[in-house]
């Protein structure tokens, strides 16, 4: 029998439906993933199963769980589900825990107001979640002391502490290193094997081949493919489904290895150091026009330190970093990780990038060529930021930097927010201006897979291998 | 420890700054301050020119500021707060009695407003936009706009001489703190109800606090576990901040009511030109501000651990 199944679930806003009438069922042991870009309706159709859509949202449809029979149009009615029957998992789980309290107090709270289990029975249930979880000695820390991985661990045993047996996992691995990513799957997947239902909502296709089970596959919010995820990632049979596991870096075809062309920087025995713990040290490379420079690493390990301190942001503890002689002060440019935080709010976009040509010299005419070279329709520069995508924000970036005329561009996981479709046309994008503007880029990502097939160099930043090679060889070596 | 230290050093600018700038201000007051003073020790009906001379010559009143200054810094190090030139009591025993009744009514005063605006403040933070939101905006922002003097002129009328149920001034039973405190309270409880409106609103709006129902909190368990806590920081801090209105609210409630206070003192030592009196009263509510900052940051970063670091 199933443990959940959902009826042609819609979501509307006022008249306009944005998510078409889906239907699933999930079984004990089996996952089923549900993969899609930002904005096709993957966390809609999610919380619209939970009860959990924002008020302007209306849903329709049946949720049949176990024995009880639930109206989405009601969202009260799922309220006595939560904790008790489906377990959330929030996004970011940095964010979903309680900032003035205690990691270990979030999870006792659970079990004994949830679960009803008695003050001493929670608080050693809780420490037993703990030790299970590998989090042993942390339960006293503060969100703010907890590591990604860690916080994301002490999230998934708040969750379940209610003793649910059905997990939703909304983008678990938003924002998570590789390493970091299979752990969480590994972790679902052990929570499944008790004989529960899981169901991942992601964007992100290693982590949906490691889950497995079933797949549906959402586009602007409507059913693009279904089955079992192997068959859909091995044998798509829709050209969306196609197109978008061709944007998974693991199959992106290597970029032909570009000639140098005049040195722009040289870096010689770069160290520096956090908080008194060392970062990296002794790490010298040198940087020509057009060549990319990947650096790869898991999170924490100073990729974006070593960034600020080729910019000069931030001063190394040793070595020193020699620009070329005759480099302009602004030469040197930094693409952010985060569009949205990168442009003012309030602003459109055509005044924030004109008074950017304005400052460097620049004409209209450059903005209109950059524009069209990018990709980017002209209207866009009349909206403000936070009405156009991640994506073309991103290259809106991008041109902004291109107006100051770089010769060194830092660009912080670029990507990291994008949808793989959207990311591989940014990561082209750059790829073309090395070429064509003759820049020098270092590109920063936790995907060793996107790194691999972008750079020319690459620098390992990864303290359990510490192999700081910057040679070719080794991006061929991390392509076997 | 660090807040201690910077908090330190702040309240020995305070010491300087607050000294300089009275004893500046009460120097450039138009008028003979020898015949102010006199005024103020015998009546206004017995001050002549040789009273107003006996005054000057007793305390030196001729002489250049910059040695009277420094005197008066040298001897606050020693913890000596000098003498009322009025009086001629000490003023530190002066300021001790006055002091306490001042504290009395802020005391008061602070917590009523703290029963009046937060609870409503969360309450319409928990659903913005709602009825109780729009309602209190309007009258928190009402409150706020009318001014100490005329509250306390509009709560006498109405409730001491349209109902006589309260009495309009005095000091020493309880029921003498209501209209006071109340009319210091209005306004406090209507910024207090805002910025708890506004942090309640923020907060509710975190992953962390729909996280905490989707674990299976109730309503009621989320507030209570998870919204309070996260309120009580920037109301806190607020508070600290909003110890200025308090001082200037006293001065004015006080002279209104007639209340023994600081406020009233200062007040009447201005007018005497009792420069002593004026200096120590200012440096004890300037210092008094930062002992109130100093226990909030302490007592924020006991609440909220990232503050500490």
């Amino acid at each position: 029998m199933s443990l959940l199944k959902a009826e042609d679930i819609t979501v509307s806003q006022g008249d306009t439906p944005i998510l078409h009438p889906v239907s699933l069922h999930l079984e004990p042991g089996e996952p089923l993933v549900i993969l899609g870009e930002t904005g096709s309706g993957k966390s809609l159709l999610a919380q619209a199963i939970m009860g959990t859509l924002p008020r302007d949202l209306a849903a329709r449809g049946r949720v049949a769980l176990g024995d009880r029979l639930l109206d989405a149009a009601r969202p009260d009615g799922f309220r006595p589900l939560w904790g008790r029957q489906i377990a959330v998992l929030p996004q970011e789980p940095w964010l979903s825990l309680d900032p003035l309290m205690q990691a270990e107090r979030q999870v006792t709270e659970t079990h004994r107001l949830v679960r009803g289990l008695g003050t001493t029975e929670a608080r050693v249930q809780a420490a037993a979640d703990f030790d299970h979880l590998g989090l042993t000695g942390a339960g006293h820390r503060y969100p703010h002391e907890l590591s990604g991985g860690m916080a994301q661990r002490a999230a998934i045993a708040a969750a379940r502490a209610g003793g649910a047996r059905i997990v939703i996992a909304d983008e678990p691995t938003k924002g998570l290193d590789a390493a970091r990513r299979d752990e969480v799957a590994d972790l679902l997947l052990a929570e499944l094997a008790r004989g529960g239902g899981l169901l991942v909502i992601t964007h992100d296709l290693a982590l949906a081949r490691r889950v497995g089970g079933r797949m549906i596959v959402l586009r602007e919010g409507r059913v693009v493919e279904t089955g079992p995820t192997k068959t859909v990632m091995d044998a798509p049979t829709q050209t969306y489904t196609r197109d978008l596991i061709a944007a998974d870096p693991d199959n992106w075809a290597a970029r032909d290895r570009q000639t140098a062309g005049a040195p722009v920087l040289t870096a010689t025995g770069l160290a520096a150091d956090r908080g008194g713990a060392q970062l990296f040290s002794d790490l010298s490379f040198d940087l020509a026009e057009g060549r990319i420079l990947g650096v790869t690493g898991p999170s924490g390990c100073g990729k974006s330190t070593l960034g600020d301190v080729v910019l000069g942001l931030v001063p190394p503890s040793a070595g020193r970093v020699k620009r070329s002689e005759g480099l302009a002060p602004t030469a040197f440019q930094k693409l952010y990780q985060d569009p949205v935080a990168a442009f003012p709010r309030h602003r459109t976009l055509k005044g924030t990038l004109e008074d950017v040509a304005r400052r460097h010299g620049q004409t209209q005419d450059r903005i209109d060529a950059l524009m069209h070279r990018l990709g980017l329709a002209p209207v866009l520069l009349l909206r403000k930021p936070d009405a156009v995508s991640g994506g073309e924000l991103q290259r809106l970036a991008l041109l902004r930097l291109l107006l100051v005329r770089p010769k060194f561009i830092f660009a912080d996981e670029p990507t990291s927010r994008l949808d793989p479709i959207t990311q591989k046309h940014v990561i082209d994008l750059l790829c073309e201006t090395a070429a064509t503007e003759g820049c020098a880029i270092m590109l920063i990502s936790h995907d060793p897979a996107l790194v691999a097939r972008t750079a020319d160099q690459m620098l390992s930043l990864d303290p359990a291998a510490p192999n700081l090679d910057v040679t070719p060889t080794r991006v061929a070596g991390a392509l076997q | 420890m660090n807040t201690l230290i910077t908090r330190g050093i702040q309240a020995l600018m305070v010491a300087v700054l607050i000294g300089a700038a009275t004893f500046a201000m009460m120097r450039a007051l138009p008028g003979d301050a020898a015949y102010r003073i006199a005024a103020g020790r015998y009546g206004y009906d017995n001050v002549d020119t040789a009273a107003a001379d006996a005054v000057r010559e007793e305390l030196g009143l001729g002489g250049p500021a910059l040695p009277a200054f420094l005197t008066w810094l040298g001897d606050l190090l020693r913890l000596d707060f000098g003498t009322s030139l009025v009086t001629g009591q000490p003023v530190i025993e002066e300021i001790g009695h006055q002091l306490g009744a001042s504290m009395a009514l802020a005391g008061v005063a602070v917590l009523l407003s703290l029963i009046l605006g937060p609870p409503l403040g969360i309450l319409a933070g928990l659903r913005p936009g709602g009825v109780l939101d729009r309602v209190l905006l309007v009258v928190s922002t009402g409150l706020k706009a009318v001014p100490q003097f005329l509250m306390a002129l509009i709560l006498i009328l109405i409730l001491s001489v349209q109902f006589r149920l309260l009495p309009a001034a005095g000091h020493g039973e309880a029921r003498h703190f209501i209209l006071p405190s109340l009319a210091l309270a209005l306004g406090l409880a209507a910024v207090n109800a805002r910025i708890a409106r506004d942090a309640m609103a923020r907060i509710g709006a975190m992953p962390f606090y729909s996280f905490a129902q989707w674990k299976g909190l109730s309503p009621r368990q989320t507030l209570l576990r998870h919204g309070l806590r996260n309120v009580s920081v920037p109301l806190l801090t607020y508070l600290g901040l909003q110890f200025v209105t308090l001082v200037e609210g006293v001065v004015v409630v006080e002279a209104v009511f007639g209340w023994p206070g600081i406020g009233h003192a200062l007040v009447h030592a201005i007018f005497s030109r009792d420069v002593p009196m004026v200096q120590g009263t200012a440096l004890c509510l300037g210092l008094s501000f930062v002992l109130v900052n100093a226990i909030i940051d302490l007592v924020t970063q006991r609440i909220d651990p990232r503050r500490a670091a």
